[in-house]
C-alpha cells in the first residue's frame, strides 16, 4: 500500500493491523515524544496513537514544534 | 549510551552529540542563518517537518547542545537558551499569561524581577500579587480565578529565605496553577526541578552555570509535566491539542521567544557548556567556602548579624537541610550594624571583588541598599529583606583562608 508523510508517497508492506503508533516505530521517527501527527488534516490525540489505523491512500505529517526538531 | 548517566556524569557528557573532527566540545556555529539546496528543503524545515536550523534567532547548533544538556539536568523536558536570566523569565512569564491575568509569586524576588513583575508587566495590564513564600497558606489564599502562575525562587535572593517548594508545588497544582520555579541560587546540583515538582524551571546561567562571569545568559526549562488542557488557559488549547504536555515550550518557540527575540549568542552558549563540566566541583567549594565564611564571621566581635542557610540557627536550615542534601548555596549575608561600616568593610577588602553578580569563581561582595535595590522604597527593600547595613557575598572558589583573611582585615577597618 502507498501512503503520503510528509509530502511524500511512501510505499509499506501490507499490513491490517498498523496503526499511527506501529507506523512511527516502523519508520523509527525520531524524538516521538515531541512529535505531532496529523491524519488527513485532522490532528491526532496523542494518547490514541495505538488504536487509530493507517490505510493505503491516507496522507500522514509528522510535525515538531521547532526547527532543531524538538 | 543504555545506562543513565549519574548527574556527575551528565554534567560531562549529556546531550553531547559527535562535532565534525571527532569535536568532543561543542562546537562554535558562529553563523547566522543556514542554507539549504533547495526551496523544498527549507520549506520542510520551516514546517516542522524535518529537523534543521534556520536562523539564530530561533534556533542554533551550538545554542541547542546547551538546551539538550540543560533539559538533562533538571529531570527531563525541553530547554530554551535565552540572553539572560530576566530574558528567560520575561519570555516564561508572557508565554503564560494574558492582559487581564494575574502572576503571584514571592516576596523576596531578586530586584529586577520584583520590577519585571510589578512595574513593566503592570504596563500591559497584568497584575502582580506578592506573598510571603514561606507562609503556605497565605499562598494558596492568594490563588484565584485570574492567577496563571506562581512564581518563586530557590533561596531568595538576597534574603536567603527558603520555601518549600513542594509544599509550594503541591499548592499550587490542586488550584490547576502552574509552578515555575528560578533555581539560580541551588542550581540543578543542589535539586533538580523533578525533585522540586517545579512545572517549569529558570535559571539565569551567567552566575554558576557559567562559573567564570564571562557571559550572560538564562534557560527556560519546561519538564513537560504541567496539564495546560483548563479553562484557566484558553489561550494553550490549540497548543495543547497539537502537542500535549509540552504546550508551554510549543507556546514559547512559536510566539514569544521567537517575537521577542531574547535569542543566547553561540559563542556565549559555548562558554556556558563549558561552565557545566565543573559545576559539581565548584558548587561543592562554593558551599563549603559559604559555610566557613559564615562561622567564621558569625564569631567575629564587629559583626552584628549573620545569614547562611547552613547555620544551624537561620530560619532557612531546616527547610534547607530537607531540600538541598546538606549543601546551602554560596550566597551568605551579613551586617556591622550601618550603612557606613558595610562600606569600610567593603572598601578594605583586597582579593574579594565589589560588583553586581554572584556565582563566579571570584569572592563577589555588594552593598545591595545602595546599588542592585537603590530604586526601592524602604518599605520594598524591607519585603526583599535588604536592611541599610546588609553586605551580600557570593563565596568563591579560592582558597578558604584566603577568603576569611580578607575578611577579617576588612573588618579591621570598622
Amino acid at each position: 500500500m502507498t501512503i503520503t508523510i510528509n509530502g511524500k508517497e511512501t510505499a509499506l508492506a501490507e499490513s491490517p493491523a498498523r496503526t499511527v503508533a506501529s507506523l512511527l516505530d516502523e519508520l523509527e521517527v525520531a524524538q516521538r515524544q515531541y512529535v505531532t501527527v496529523e491524519l488527513n488534516g485532522e490532528i491526532l490525540d496523542r494518547d490514541a496513537f495505538g488504536n487509530i489505523p493507517v490505510r493505503g491512500g491516507d496522507t500522514l505529517e509528522f510535525l515538531y514544534f521547532m526547527g532543531g526538531g524538538r | 549510551m543504555d545506562t543513565p548517566l549519574r548527574f556527575d556524569s551528565l554534567l560531562v557528557h549529556g546531550g553531547l552529540e559527535a562535532g565534525p573532527a571527532g569535536a568532543t566540545a561543542v562546537p562554535i556555529v558562529q553563523s547566522s542563518s543556514f542554507a539549504y539546496e533547495t526551496a523544498d528543503a527549507l520549506e520542510d524545515v520551516f514546517r516542522g517537518r524535518a529537523a534543521g536550523q534556520v536562523y539564530t534567532r530561533l534556533g542554533n547548533p551550538t545554542t541547542e547542545a546547551l538546551e539538550r544538556r540543560l533539559a538533562l539536568l533538571d529531570g527531563g523536558g525541553t530547554a530554551i537558551a535565552t540572553a539572560s536570566g530576566m530574558a528567560a523569565i520575561t519570555t516564561t512569564v508572557m508565554t503564560i499569561v494574558r492582559a487581564g491575568d494575574e502572576v503571584l509569586a514571592s516576596s523576596s524576588l531578586f530586584g529586577g524581577t520584583f520590577s519585571l513583575f510589578r512595574d513593566t508587566l503592570s504596563n500591559f495590564g497584568v497584575t502582580a500579587r506578592f506573598v510571603d513564600p514561606l507562609d503556605p497558606e497565605s499562598v494558596r489564599a492568594a490563588i484565584n480565578d485570574r492567577t496563571r502562575l506562581l512564581f518563586v525562587e530557590t533561596v531568595g535572593n538576597p534574603k536567603l529565605d527558603v520555601p518549600d517548594i513542594p509544599q509550594l508545588a503541591g499548592i499550587a497544582h490542586e488550584a490547576g496553577v502552574p509552578l515555575v520555579v528560578d533555581a539560580t541560587v541551588t542550581t540543578p546540583y543542589l535539586a533538580d526541578g523533578a525533585k522540586l515538582g517545579a512545572d517549569i524551571v529558570i535559571h539565569s546561567t551567567s552566575k554558576y552555570i557559567n562559573g567564570s562571569g564571562t557571559s550572560i545568559g538564562g534557560a527556560i526549562i519546561d519538564r513537560g509535566v504541567f496539564n495546560w488542557n483548563s479553562p484557566r488557559f484558553p489561550h494553550f488549547e490549540t497548543f495543547h491539542k497539537k502537542y500535549r504536555q509540552f504546550a508551554f515550550t510549543a507556546r514559547a518557540r512559536k510566539l514569544v521567544h521567537k517575537d521577542v527575540g531574547a535569542c543566547a549568542a553561540p559563542f556565549n552558549s559555548f562558554l556556558l557548556t563549558e561552565g557545566i563540566l565543573t559545576l559539581a566541583l565548584r558548587m561543592e567549594r562554593h558551599c563549603d567556602n559559604a559555610l566557613a565564611l559564615a562561622r567564621f564571621l558569625k564569631a567575629h566581635p564587629k559583626v552584628a548579624w549573620v545569614n547562611y542557610p547552613g547555620l544551624e540557627d537561620s530560619p532557612g536550615h531546616e527547610v534547607a537541610t530537607r531540600l538541598y542534601g546538606g549543601r546551602y548555596g554560596g550566597l551568605l549575608t551579613f551586617g556591622t550594624g550601618a550603612k557606613e561600616t558595610a562600606f569600610r568593610v567593603i572598601n578594605a577588602l583586597a582579593m574579594v571583588k565589589n560588583l553586581a553578580n554572584i556565582g563566579d569563581a571570584k569572592t563577589l561582595v555588594i552593598h545591595p541598599a545602595s546599588t542592585i535595590c537603590a530604586d526601592y522604597s524602604l518599605a520594598d527593600k524591607a519585603l526583599m529583606g535588604v536592611s541599610e547595613d546588609l553586605i551580600r557575598v557570593s563565596a568563591g572558589i579560592e582558597d578558604r583562608d584566603d577568603i576569611i583573611e580578607d575578611f577579617n582585615r576588612a573588618l579591621d577597618a570598622i
